[in-house]
């Protein structure tokens, strides 16, 4: 863990309140929560992270007596203030303030008007630099327009190219919008503060890798990966994601933006000056740029077969939501992604079906969707809370591993039943024709030299009914269903009517 | 250096005495009032010393979303002659324009030596390029290594929007002046942090006002006021999602005990604060501990809606901003985050939904998400064409709302009539039993709305021609199934 945060009494400006920073959080939990919009089989995007977070900070300040301006630096760069939380200071909050007036070239350029800066002039032929003082005499909206010794002019507009040099950096220009909060307290006091919001750009979610037994059986290892796009780190954090669909009102990032210095001449536009040079970084160690993968838990490689899980997420209910908890502090890193075990169960009771959904009165042909179905009980060697995510089912061919199919996962309760489709058949075919009688013919081959498992569901308008069938019709979930299993390289044949409902009586 | 330090010396004494500093100069003493809508009120009283007689008066550092045709100006003893207001902006091309007719200076630099040498020419015209007359020869400026000095800037051209006001003043001295105007880029909403304790039934709500400035200008030490209303919107149209959507919010009717302008609440800010350009400010406005609260969970099914996997219920949050019972208080639009504590203690964020301005004595449903442990699978199970004769017998469970029944359909007019059997299969795993509210939408179809209820599981409850509702109660870890037949003419 990180030694508390180191404060600063900044050099106030004269007549206004002493101004507290502080630099960093002592003690972080970040708690993440999905992409509302993403769907359970699309792959998290992690150059365009769409969930968002819960940052709850622990931070120690020095407050003085009076009326004072406390800085938090170090918060998540997508922070939504106005879901900033700040408990703990001594007399409450007084009001809270992001100030979004960034140091950018255009900012510095208005800042600076009416005030002396240096004029670098460079000759573009010969490359001789020479500096004069100018002041500023117009605004950032059209032109760089400068008082030099022999009058007026604006620059850039000759042989010369012009860049403006600076002497200080404006009061009031922050590097990166910077929540601050007003207190007042009746002495000089040392407070730990709670500081929480959320922010944008963080996702996650849960992959299950199956792997189907000789025995019929499955093992089951479900990951959570969790991904920041934040330019922030959170070392040692305690970490959680929260499952279950959170209802968010629209306030997506992306709407503070901040005009450009854009400079014209007389004669054509001009590229806008380099940028100066960023200021100095804030002290933010985990600010690695490149991304990294981080597996936490010993992944399991050749073999899928057992190998022991040293951390495992906990589960808990979180009122209507379910929240899996990282149990030893981790770092969630700026532009990085990581994966903790999330759940194994071994012994999975799953069911591999071939199913085909058939329109009644159409001649078709084709192929059967191959999925397996569970439920979700303790008796199937299942009984936990599922999270939405993506599935791998592995086979085992000869010694190794190979990806048998691949398909999703819905939010899946206790006790639920769930059908994840992975793959098309190749080797199972469905066929449909009408008889000139009106009477419908569903065959089903199979030429795989195993038998199979099928389901025909048979859908028809609301007033339709299915009669005179040659195997039982059972309804289910609000279809009608032909379930019936294919002998090895075998056959299996529904005949059927069906009473159309606008026939009358 | 020293010598180009000196000429610095000589510039920064060039500069006018208004040189702009971080803190506004130009402003007075500021009061803004913050509406809704993109829109503030500006008052910003200024000590001037006026001239007798006609003056020119400038009034710098107004804001630059400012509506020039909404400024009034108030002082003692002054007649307005004419307002204006200048935004006519210091560019390149605008210099050129207006120095037609004048001399400038323009200067050659040798690309060899470096050296500088220096020509008078009188602009000619600047139309669509620059023609010049250097001595007795005429030519065009092209950018071909000569850079033009000019000796002073037009008087109108300015680097930011400016309001000036030609006064008459009967008597020379100085005065408090009061400027008055509107201005875009100003907003404000609430937002509201509910910490809600499922186990007690309780909230904590705290509400916070936020508000932006976008204007282009900061003001500093200003007196605020935010008024809960947008005046001026008036083809608002009603809002017809909400209360479709979760039933349970209804409209108070009382009073709540805060400063009022006409139809809209007001909320001051306590002091006086600064508000920044580009700056997010959030006051806190209103705290209520312990207000009950329940959750429920809803469900709407659609009209003959056949699920083949369960749905999500959503889960809703209900408490009430009356006097007694609720929080008593007026809320200004907004958005409502809840929390919740985890295992931990720690809170965590589940979920969010935005208000209207809500009157006290309000009842409030918020949605805050949908349910991982509570479902419901709607199913038709059987639909049947019925006979007149069929349709007469379940006549007695014709439902009948407001005490009017529905267009009843006479048999000689139809003698076809549908017979719909659905089922709501709720599902609970949770380890503690639920009240699911089922709701069955789309029964109103048309211009032919006559419904028979003949059979229903659980005693339902018909919200309106369109709605019928059952309260389902599922036991901890286990299932409901509800069914219900519906006898229509469609």
């Amino acid at each position: 863990m990180r030694p508390w945060a180191l404060l600063a009494l900044a050099a106030a400006p004269v007549g206004a309140e002493p101004v507290v920073t502080s630099d960093g959080p002592g003690k972080v939990a970040v708690t993440i929560y999905r992409a509302p919009e993403r769907r359970t089989d699309e792959a998290m995007d992690r150059d365009w992270l769409q969930g968002y977070a819960l940052v709850t900070e622990i931070r120690e300040v020095t407050l003085p007596a009076g009326r004072a301006t406390l800085r938090f630096e170090g918060v998540a760069a997508g922070m939504l203030p106005e879901s900033a939380l700040v408990n703990g200071l001594p007399a409450g909050v007084h009001e809270k303030n992001l100030d979004a007036e960034l140091l950018s070239p255009r900012n510095l350029y208005a800042r600076m008007w009416g005030r002396p800066v240096t004029l670098r002039r460079r000759n573009a032929r010969t490359g001789a630099v020479t500096e004069e003082p100018a002041v500023i005499r117009s605004g950032p909206d059209g032109a760089m327009i400068v008082q030099t010794r022999t009058g007026f002019e604006a620059t850039n507009c000759g042989p010369l190219r012009d860049d403006l040099v600076y002497p200080e950096v404006p009061e009031g220009l922050s590097a990166r919008p910077t929540l601050s909060v007003e207190t007042d307290s009746p002495m000089a006091v040392k407070a730990t503060v709670t500081l929480s919001y959320l922010a944008w750009g963080f996702d996650w979610q849960s992959n299950y890798v199956v792997h189907m037994r000789k025995d019929g059986r499955a093992d089951v290892l479900a990951w959570v990966t969790l991904a920041s796009s934040d330019s922030t780190g959170f070392v040692d954090a305690a970490a959680a994601v929260v499952g279950g669909k959170v209802n968010r009102e629209d306030s997506a990032p992306g709407d503070r933006w901040q005009d450009e210095l854009v400079l014209h001449c007389f004669y054509r536009p001009l590229p806008p000056p380099p940028v100066p040079p960023p200021p100095p970084q804030m002290a933010a160690p985990m600010a690695a740029m490149e991304e990294d993968i981080v597996v936490t838990a010993a992944r399991r490689k050749e073999s899928l077969s057992s190998a022991p899980l040293a951390v495992t997420a906990v589960e808990e209910g979180l009122g209507d939501l379910r929240l899996y908890r990282v149990p030893v502090p981790t770092t969630v890193a700026a532009h990085a992604q990581k994966q903790v075990a999330l759940l194994q169960l071994d012994g999975v009771k799953l069911q591999a079906v071939f199913r085909s959904e058939v329109w009644v009165r159409n001649a078709f042909e084709g192929n059967p969707t191959r999925l397996l179905r569970l439920h979700n009980r303790k008796s199937d060697g299942l009984g936990r809370a599922l999270p939405a995510g993506q599935v791998a089912v592995f086979e085992d061919f000869g010694v190794r591993p190979l990806l048998a199919g691949e398909g999703s996962l819905r939010d899946l309760a206790v006790d639920e039943e769930a059908d994840i489709p992975i793959g098309e058949a190749t080797q199972v075919t469905v066929t449909g024709e009408e008889s000139e009688d009106g009477e419908q013919k569903l065959t089903v081959r199979n030429a795989n030299p195993f038998a199979v498992r099928f389901e025909a569901a048979l859908m028809h308008d609301a007033d339709d009914r299915i009669e005179r069938a040659s195997a039982t019709i059972v309804r289910d979930k609000g279809q009608d269903l032909w379930r019936t299993p294919v002998p090895a390289n075998g056959t299996r044949v529904l005949r059927y009517r069906v009473h159309d409902g606008n026939d009358g009586h | 250096m020293r010598k180009s330090t000196a000429v610095w010396l000589v510039l920064a004494t060039l500069t006018p005495a208004a040189a702009r500093a971080d803190a506004p100069a130009g402003q007075g003493d500021v009061a803004l009032t913050i509406y809704n809508n993109d829109l503030a009120l500006v008052q910003d009283t200024r000590e001037l010393a006026l001239p007798g007689g006609r003056s020119r008066q400038e009034f710098p550092e107004v804001s630059a979303a400012i509506r020039p045709e909404t400024v009034t100006l108030a002082g003692e003893g002054i007649g307005i002659v004419e307002q204006n207001f200048d935004y006519d902006l210091l560019t390149p091309a605008k210099l050129m324009d207006k120095a037609v007719g004048q001399t400038v200076t323009l200067v050659r630099t040798n690309p060899a030596t470096g050296a500088e040498t220096s020509e008078s020419a009188q602009i000619l015209a600047n139309n669509a390029g620059t023609v010049v007359r250097i001595g007795q020869r005429i030519e065009f400026l092209g950018g071909d290594g000569r850079r033009v000095m000019f000796s002073s800037l037009p008087p109108n051209l300015r680097a930011s929007p400016t309001l000036s006001v030609t006064l008459d003043t009967a008597r020379a001295g100085r005065r408090p002046l009061t400027l008055n105007y509107l201005s875009s880029g100003f907003g404000w909403h609430a937002d509201y942090v509910a910490l809600f304790d499922e186990r007690a039934g309780k909230l904590d709500l705290q509400g916070w006002v936020t508000l932006n400035n976008t204007s282009g200008t900061g003001f500093a030490n200003a007196k605020v006021v935010l008024v809960a209303g947008s005046p001026g919107a008036m083809n608002a149209a009603p809002n017809y999602g909400r209360a479709r959507l979760v039933p349970g919010n209804r409209m108070g009717t009382e009073s709540a005990n805060r400063e009022r302008l006409g139809d809209y609440y007001l909320y001051p800010l306590a002091g006086r604060t600064t508000v920044a350009n580009a700056q997010q400010k959030q006051v806190s406005f209103l705290s209520a501990n312990g207000v009950p609260a329940v959750k429920r969970y809803l469900f709407r099914a659609d009209w003959l809606e056949n699920e083949t996997e369960a749905r999500s219920a959503d889960t809703v949050l209900q408490f009430s901003s009356a006097k007694s019972g609720g929080l008593g208080d007026a809320l200004p639009a907004g958005a409502v985050r809840i929390y919740m504590r985890d295992a931990h203690g720690q809170p965590q964020f589940i979920g969010e939904n935005s208000i209207d301005h809500t009157p006290m004595g309000s009842v409030l449903a918020i949605k805050t998400g949908e349910a991982f442990d509570v479902k419901v699978q709607p199913n038709m199970e059987k639909r049947d064409r019925i006979t007149s004769d069929e349709w007469v017998r379940t006549e007695r469970w014709r439902i009948v709302i407001d005490g009017r029944p529905g267009a009843v359909i006479e048999r000689q007019d139809a003698k076809e009539f549908w017979r719909t059997t659905m089922s709501y299969t709720v599902t609970n795993a949770k380890p503690e039993p639920v009240k699911v509210e089922v709701v069955q939408r789309g029964l109103d179809r048309w211009w032919w709305y006559d419904l028979h209820v003949p059979s229903e599981s659980i005693k339902g409850e018909q919200r309106s021609a369109d709605e019928r509702a059952w309260l389902v109660d599922v036991p901890a870890n286990g299932q409901t199934k509800l069914t219900v037949q519906f006898d229509t003419r469609y």
